[in-house]
């Protein structure tokens, strides 16, 4: 853990304004940085992501002292609301979706007087010249200098519009007096490369790249964010972590849920873009990625890009072969039966979007040639978990032939969620007199060595966008170079005959033609 | 003879308790004996018992399997058998977090033949109701005569190999004295809390500077020091501003008021460990030297502020001014004041911390003060105010210190440097 704090220690002193680099009185202070008095903005105030995610963080901060005393939440949404009664609907969500229950009244009271409501289209350019004014009135009155955060929430066809607003009322300017302004998109970035290409040129045009904080909440995740430490700070993995001691690579991202209440937004993305474009290549480029020479938020982009952009692109013929797509049928989930993706609001009945995909990707540099790194995600499987699987390459010479279980190669497993934690498989003799092997697992898991809560991935990012720390946050050569990836997939399957959805039942484990993916090279997928 | 409190009495016979809590320690084993051989022997039967059951709701149910956990070794030094007891109850409530072989050493009778009573207790707890539950072991240790002042050779058989070594010496520990130095030999972190030293302090305070002269690979936490840890947040945050950024390396003045209950105020009344921190992290931090060591202010001598009229005849006296000292860096000399004021706040708390800086015709001054649960930051630029913020403090109890301070490993260059320039400020010539 300690290697962790000193990480983050080392990558907040690093990577914060020169002028903080400066300051020899920051020199060795362990405690976390309060971030500088700011407006938080809040567009899409009264959706889900706002209610379930956004402000139960800030609360999580605010309970914690993250947060600066001098701080203003601007909740922007159409629905008409007072001030009064947006804090009871924030307060309701609160008592749901807090990390720690319950609530405590005083915590909330407090931070529920720094949190106003501003009613407002964001195709009327009138509501961003009487937000402008009304942020202008907050930093007189709650002493905010300033310092804005932009938190786009609302719907992903509406960014282009918001930040076009911000800009024409001016509030994406910087003041020489130190007032800065931030923006924070959340995750789709674009529905293809084009899109994203015009998405950063829109935001480009109002904001510069160091302004603009991409949010993939996976990246916040405790658990990634030990895997650069596992990878960076320990001595012993980093030499076997190439093509001459690893077999293959499994990346798997299992959901139990189905799409729930976002037919709609489903229909328009399917797993290729909600997951395989971010989540997957993300999870991809820490595992794969070189050491970063600092951990400077460009030093540690620079790097995921290069091994992004050494990913091989799949032409049609790859596509066919080393891409499966899934679409769930009716099925069992957690012992309750459950429809079929056709059968699920706003879903088209005779819809060909994929709720599962598995791919096998290859990356050509040389640390990794020749090693294939196999990608799964999936809407209505067995369980929820997400992992990454280092399988390492069988012992040149098999002593131990005899024995009555065969020792299967190592694995190296990091459980994202749930149980995080890092497993280690090896073979260890079996007590007695013979010689018998059995695999046996080293087993750390967070929850046993720690006891401390985790904080949320929403928590640690809204937290780095505050003290101004992008590395955590995606830059736009990254997002482009993902979607080159995906791109190719996308127009392929368009080229192909529809498929023969659905193709799994839900509560397994996808299709068929998923597990064939690896049994064609003599592999399976790890058992979750 | 371990007592299993699981299945209801000694030797493990009886009904089965209530299934443990999640988040809650729970008292799993204790056992009594009077020899560290002993004391190994019943720590490898507690560990050696089988899977044990709790009974839920008048039944008998399977019950997680209990996993000790350490991650060091844990040694605190009490002189008092309810510091002790204190002391066990908190370690305690941080088994979870920081799971421990943790030995509470007291010596008795130092003039009595030597004996030694060791009770053993063992500590589980469950992080979630699906999980193994965590244990680690708890041991009290007196020693009487002879034994009890060689506190080295009591806990180093006891200690669990290659894990670390973490000595916590709360009240007033006898750093200087043989017995203390033969244990810290081993030691890897030392724990104490300067603010709770009797008199004003500084003798501990020298001592402690001392030992990272001895024990090149010590690490040592202070609760006094990390106590100060939002104060220096909000002093470093003042410069982070490019305006007063270059007035870093042109201070001239420093004072700390604190507090105290002595009707006087004379030094050596209150401990004023906590204000020499905050000069001493300052002035380690900004590579000063010490010009002249803090000396009380007399009244009218140099380093005086001109002070309030002589008090009328049954007048109560005004305090004493407190003390005065002279730093340098590059070639700027800078006036240290440690001066108290009345309060009914904890002796020795400081109350606040001003800054005064001069360059090129301008005046910087900061001044940095503690209300409630807040530390507020004022600056000036040539008397315009050019910040006004608050910081919010998280109110931390002893628990809360002492798990930071077991977290927190290997040397910690801000604390080392603050306590070494800090004893260099209250040098005594």
């Amino acid at each position: 853990m300690r290697e962790l704090r000193l990480a983050a220690e080392s990558r907040r002193r690093s990577s914060s304004s020169s002028r903080t680099l400066d300051n020899p009185l920051r020199e060795g202070l362990r405690l976390e940085r309060v971030p500088d008095p700011a407006a938080f903005v809040l567009f899409g105030a009264t959706g889900d992501l706002a209610h379930r995610k956004v402000v139960p963080a800030l609360y999580q901060l605010w309970r914690t002292h993250l947060l600066p005393h001098e701080f203003t939440l601007v909740a922007v949404g159409r629905r008409p609301y007072t001030d009064d009664a947006f804090r009871a609907d924030l307060k309701a969500s609160l008592d749901r979706y807090s990390r720690v229950l319950p609530v405590d009244r005083d915590t909330w009271d407090d931070l529920a007087s720094r949190i106003v409501y501003h009613r407002g289209d964001f195709s009327d350019a009138s509501s961003f010249e009487a937000l402008a004014a009304r942020l202008d009135q907050l930093d007189r009155d709650h002493g905010t200098r300033g310092n804005r955060l932009f938190y786009l929430a609302a719907q992903p066809s509406a960014f282009p519009q918001i930040v076009a607003q911000l800009g024409r009322v001016g509030l994406d300017h910087e003041r020489h007096e130190g007032g800065w302004r931030r923006v924070v998109i959340e995750k789709p970035f674009g529905r293809d490369l084009n899109s994203a290409v015009r998405l950063n040129r829109e935001v480009g045009k109002v904001f510069r790249e160091r302004q603009v904080y991409r949010i993939d909440h996976y990246l916040g995740k405790e658990t990634v964010r030990n895997l650069l430490v596992f990878r960076f700070g320990n001595g012993i993995f980093e030499p076997i972590w190439n093509r001459r001691h690893i077999d293959h690579i499994q990346i798997t991202v299992a959901e139990s849920i189905g799409i729930e209440s976002r037919g709609a937004f489903y229909e328009e993305t399917g797993a290729s873009r909600d997951f395989l474009q971010n989540h997957l290549l993300q999870l991809l480029s820490l595992v794969a990625m070189e050491p970063p020479t600092t951990f400077e938020a460009d030093a540690l982009r620079d790097e995921k890009v290069k091994i992004i952009r050494a990913i091989t692109e799949l032409t049609p013929e790859q596509v066919r072969r080393d891409v499966v797509r899934g679409q769930y049928g009716p099925g069992w989930a957690e012992a309750q039966p459950v429809k079929a993706y056709r059968e699920e609001p706003e879903v088209d009945p005779a819809s060909e979007t994929e709720t599962f995909i598995a791919a096998r990707l290859t990356i050509d540099d040389w640390r990794w040639s020749g090693v294939p790194f196999y990608l799964r995600m999936g809407k209505r499987l067995p369980k929820r978990a997400t992992e990454i699987a280092i399988q390492f390459k069988e012992v040149p010479h098999q002593l131990f032939q005899d024995s009555a279980t065969v020792p299967e190669p190592n694995l190296l497993a990091m459980r994202i969620q749930p149980d995080e934690g890092i497993m280690l498989r090896f073979g260890a003799k079996v007590p007695g007199l013979g010689i018998d092997v059995r695999n046996v697992t080293m087993d750390f898991t967070y929850g046993s060595a720690f006891q401390t809560d985790s904080p949320d991935a929403y928590e640690t990012l809204i937290l780095d966008a505050l003290l101004g720390d992008a590395s955590l946050f995606t830059r736009a050569d990254e997002v482009e170079q993902a979607w080159s990836i995906v791109d190719p997939v996308i127009d392929a399957w368009a080229q192909m005959p529809a498929p023969d959805f659905p193709n799994y039942y839900a509560g397994t484990w996808g299709p068929e033609a998923a597990d064939d993916l690896l049994a064609r090279e003599g592999r399976r997928w790890r058992r979750i | 003879m371990a007592e299993d409190l699981t299945s209801g009495g000694a030797g493990g016979t009886g009904g089965a308790v209530a299934p443990p809590q999640p988040g809650e320690p729970t008292l799993r084993w204790t056992a009594h004996v009077h020899s560290p051989s002993d004391v190994e022997r019943e720590l490898s039967r507690i560990w050696a018992q089988p899977d044990l059951t709790v009974a839920a709701d008048g039944q008998t149910v399977g019950r997680h399997i209990a996993a000790r956990t350490s991650v060091m070794n844990l040694v605190v030094v009490a002189r008092q058998p309810e510091v002790g007891e204190h002391a066990a109850h908190m370690i305690s409530l941080l088994t979870g977090r920081h799971p421990s072989r943790t030995l509470i050493v007291q010596s008795a009778d130092p003039d009595g033949p030597t004996w030694l009573d060791a009770r053993i207790q063992a500590y589980c707890v469950l992080p979630r109701a699906d999980a193994p539950e965590t244990c680690s072991e708890l041991i009290f240790l007196t020693a009487g005569g002879e034994a009890g002042r060689h506190l080295s050779a009591l806990v180093a058989p006891l200690l669990i190999h290659d894990l670390p070594v973490t000595v916590w010496w709360p009240g007033e520990p006898l750093l200087h004295a043989a017995p203390a130095l033969e244990l810290l030999e081993g030691t890897d972190r030392l724990i104490v809390d300067g603010s709770s030293w009797s008199g004003d302090g500084l003798d501990r305070l020298r001592q402690l500077a001392d030992l990272y002269r001895r024990f090149p690979r010590l690490s040592v936490r202070d609760f006094a020091l990390v106590r100060q840890s939002r104060w220096r947040e909000a002093i470093a945050t003042v410069f982070d501003l490019p305006d007063f950024l270059p007035f870093l390396t042109h201070i001239r003045r420093i004072s700390v008021t604190y507090g105290t209950r002595d009707e006087t105020g004379a030094p050596g009344t209150t401990n004023v460990v906590k204000p020499v921190y905050h000069v001493g992290w300052i002035a380690s931090r900004l590579g000063m030297s010490v010009i002249s060591p803090l000396h009380p202010i007399e009244p009218g001598g140099r380093g005086a502020v001109p002070g309030p009229r002589r008090p009328h005849p049954g007048e109560r006296p005004p305090l004493h001014r407190g003390l005065h000292g002279r730093l340098r860096a590059h070639t700027n000399d800078i006036g240290v004041f440690i001066r108290p004021v009345g309060s009914k706040l904890r002796a020795g708390t400081t109350l606040r911390v001003e800054i005064l800086a001069e360059r090129r015709g301008s005046e910087m001054r900061a001044d940095v003060t503690a209300e409630a649960e807040n530390v507020h930051v004022h600056a000036w630029l040539d008397g315009v105010q050019a910040m006004d913020r608050t910081f919010r403090t998280p109110r931390r109890n002893d628990i809360d210190l002492l798990g930071e301070a077991l977290e927190v490993g290997g040397r910690d260059p801000l604390s080392m440097e603050s306590i070494q320039m800090a004893t260099k400020i209250v040098e005594v010539r």
